[in-house]
């Protein structure tokens, strides 16, 4: 139907695809890399596929007793992240969005504050703070300090501003109180969203690295790219077991993503930028 | 009416109650804390003193730290503009492509958004590898001789930047797609029948309503790559000598090795104020033009 493009569509297919590979070629090599030998990894000359792939690398490593705990250990401490994040800023951005109270202007103001605030600024001081409540080397440091999030908490309420009101009025008539008709109403309807934000926040956790290097010491609660730093300081040997677990630890993101991606895709808008 | 409100203000207050509290203890505090500190001789083992403005006038007179901050500028500059062109070539193209084609590149190209910093300097420090990286492969097929990519001065933050654009490609390109398929159409149509060519189409509609895609990722990867440290953390360590020593490595570089703290609290300082004032402008910025539209 379209016929401004002056290109024909087989060469936009093909640099799509060229762009597609090199976009995952860093990916695909390191998953192949772990099936090779150890001496092989970093053979001259360059090969991609190994001479005969063997799956040694990925067996010792999820073998590894401290690895197999950083997977699990850091899963769990993710979904729990994620299921409070959801919670937190979800009952906030539907009161910011819906309720009409005291003070709701300077509130709302004070959670936005946050929102320029860098990470690094108070990196230092959020760490005297919980050595200060006896926090360090529990899973409360690694899961509570990030939760609440003026970020995730904005984009939410843009989402309930969304909603139509008639669909509260009804319940408030039948006489549910607030809090009933957002567990009842909204956070079923929150779907969408909080497919985003929750993956978002499983992302965060997953692949935080500075503040679990800092808070963290104790050998059962080292976080998985905690875990792969320390792997490639204390055995730099054993490139291809390197290679391995770097591959696993992506795993379960790139499943969970591919699970949700129609969400995740479709969540990328840009209303509020034009 | 009157009784409604008196139980919205009860509910409100439960339903904020846990964001406010977390965000106290752990934003709010900590951030006055660092404003105190940085006026402090403040150290984990000793009485503090007051010093005043010292910690902020030995960070402003730290040659390193003025070193950090061109690194930090010097890596965003590579990293942003070249990601926004590739990313909006990209996104064209995809624009163009079956919505079949379509769903499977950009699904693909979003993958690499995900990776962790830890996993993509991994990646990346291999591909760099001097004996058998693939980079040295590459220039070697066109007849170079090896480099040892992250050792030399001169080619070790340009290699920091590489993962850092494959880090971003995606979500950007994504971001400026939407963008594109939000112009309506018959604007170009209007174009075509008065016959427009590709370029002055690109010059007159796509660019010019593309205008806050592009200011507003140019801020967000602008403030996102000079935060960046993570990449020179793993990849480099900050050299050779510290040419890829970003304004966030060297403050955690002090936060693990010097005693006291107050310096490195007030060189953060000094960065969020300039992060901070770049994001509160363009938040204002955005918002003013979105009350315009309506």
């Amino acid at each position: 139907m379209k016929t401004q493009n002056t290109i024909p569509k087989i060469v936009l297919t093909a640099i799509a695809i060229f762009v597609t590979i090199l976009a995952l070629f860093p990916l695909l090599w390191v998953i192949i890399a772990g099936f090779k030998e150890k001496t092989e990894v970093l053979a001259t000359p360059f090969r991609f596929f190994p001479e005969q792939w063997r799956v040694t690398n990925y067996t010792d490593i999820l073998s590894d007793a401290v690895f197999q705990q950083a997977m699990l250990i850091t899963f769990g401490g993710a979904i729990v992240f994620a299921a409070l994040t959801l919670l937190v800023n979800a009952s906030a951005a539907y009161a910011f969005a819906r309720l009409e109270f005291r003070f709701k202007g300077a509130i709302w103001l004070y959670v936005i504050m946050t929102m320029f605030i860098p990470g690094m600024a108070i990196l230092l001081t959020s760490f005297i703070v919980v050595t200060k409540m006896g926090m360090l080397d529990t899973m409360g440091v690694l899961i509570l300090p990030g939760i609440a999030s003026a970020g995730h908490m904005f984009f939410m309420r843009q989402f309930y501003l969304n909603i139509p009101q008639s669909l509260e009025e009804a319940a408030l008539i039948d006489g549910a109180g607030r809090i009933k008709i957002f567990t009842g109403i909204f956070i079923p309807m929150s779907f969408p969203v909080f497919v985003i934000v929750g993956i978002g926040a499983y992302l965060g956790y997953w692949n935080s690295f500075v503040w679990p290097t800092m808070t963290v010491t104790n050998i059962d609660l080292v976080q998985i790219m905690q875990y792969l730093y320390t792997f490639r300081s204390e055995r730099s040997s054993e490139m291809g077991m390197l290679m391995a677990g770097s591959a696993l630890s992506a795993l379960p993101t790139i499943i969970l993503f591919l699970i949700f991606q129609k969400y995740i895709i479709s969540g990328i808008k840009i209303s509020g930028l034009k | 009416m009157k009784k409604n409100w008196s139980q919205d203000n009860l509910s409100a207050y439960v339903l904020l109650s846990p964001i406010l509290i977390l965000l106290t203890i752990f934003v709010v505090i900590p951030f006055f804390y660092a404003i105190r500190v940085s006026f402090y001789d403040w150290s984990f083992y000793q009485e503090s003193t007051f010093v005043g403005f010292r910690n902020f006038y030995m960070v402003i007179t730290d040659r390193l730290f003025g070193e950090a901050v061109m690194v930090g500028l010097k890596f965003a500059l590579m990293v942003v503009p070249s990601t926004l062109i590739l990313a909006f070539l990209f996104a064209n193209i995809v624009k163009g492509l079956g919505s079949r084609m379509a769903s499977f590149v950009k699904t693909s190209v979003y993958i690499p958004t995900i990776i962790s910093g830890i996993v993509a300097s991994v990646i990346f420090v291999f591909i760099f590898d001097y004996v058998g990286g693939l980079a040295n492969y590459v220039i070697g097929l066109f007849g170079y001789e090896p480099k040892g990519w992250l050792a030399d001065v001169s080619t070790a933050l340009p290699s920091i930047v590489a993962p850092a654009i494959w880090l971003g490609f995606g979500l950007t390109a994504l971001i400026m797609l939407a963008g594109l398929l939000d112009i309506p159409e018959n604007y170009y149509e209007a174009a075509d029948l008065e016959g427009a060519g590709a370029f002055a189409k690109m010059r007159y509609i796509t660019i010019p309503l593309m205008r806050n895609i592009f200011l507003f990722l140019m801020v967000t990867g602008f403030t996102a790559n000079i935060s960046q440290f993570e990449l020179s953390l793993v990849m480099t360590n900050g050299g050779p000598l510290s040419v890829t020593t970003t304004p966030n490595l060297y403050i955690f570089n002090h936060f693990r090795n010097d005693v006291m703290v107050g310096n490195s609290i007030a060189a953060s300082l000094l960065l969020f104020l300039v992060l901070g004032s770049i994001s509160a402008i363009i938040f204002k910025v955005l918002n003013s033009e979105k009350a315009v539209d309506g």
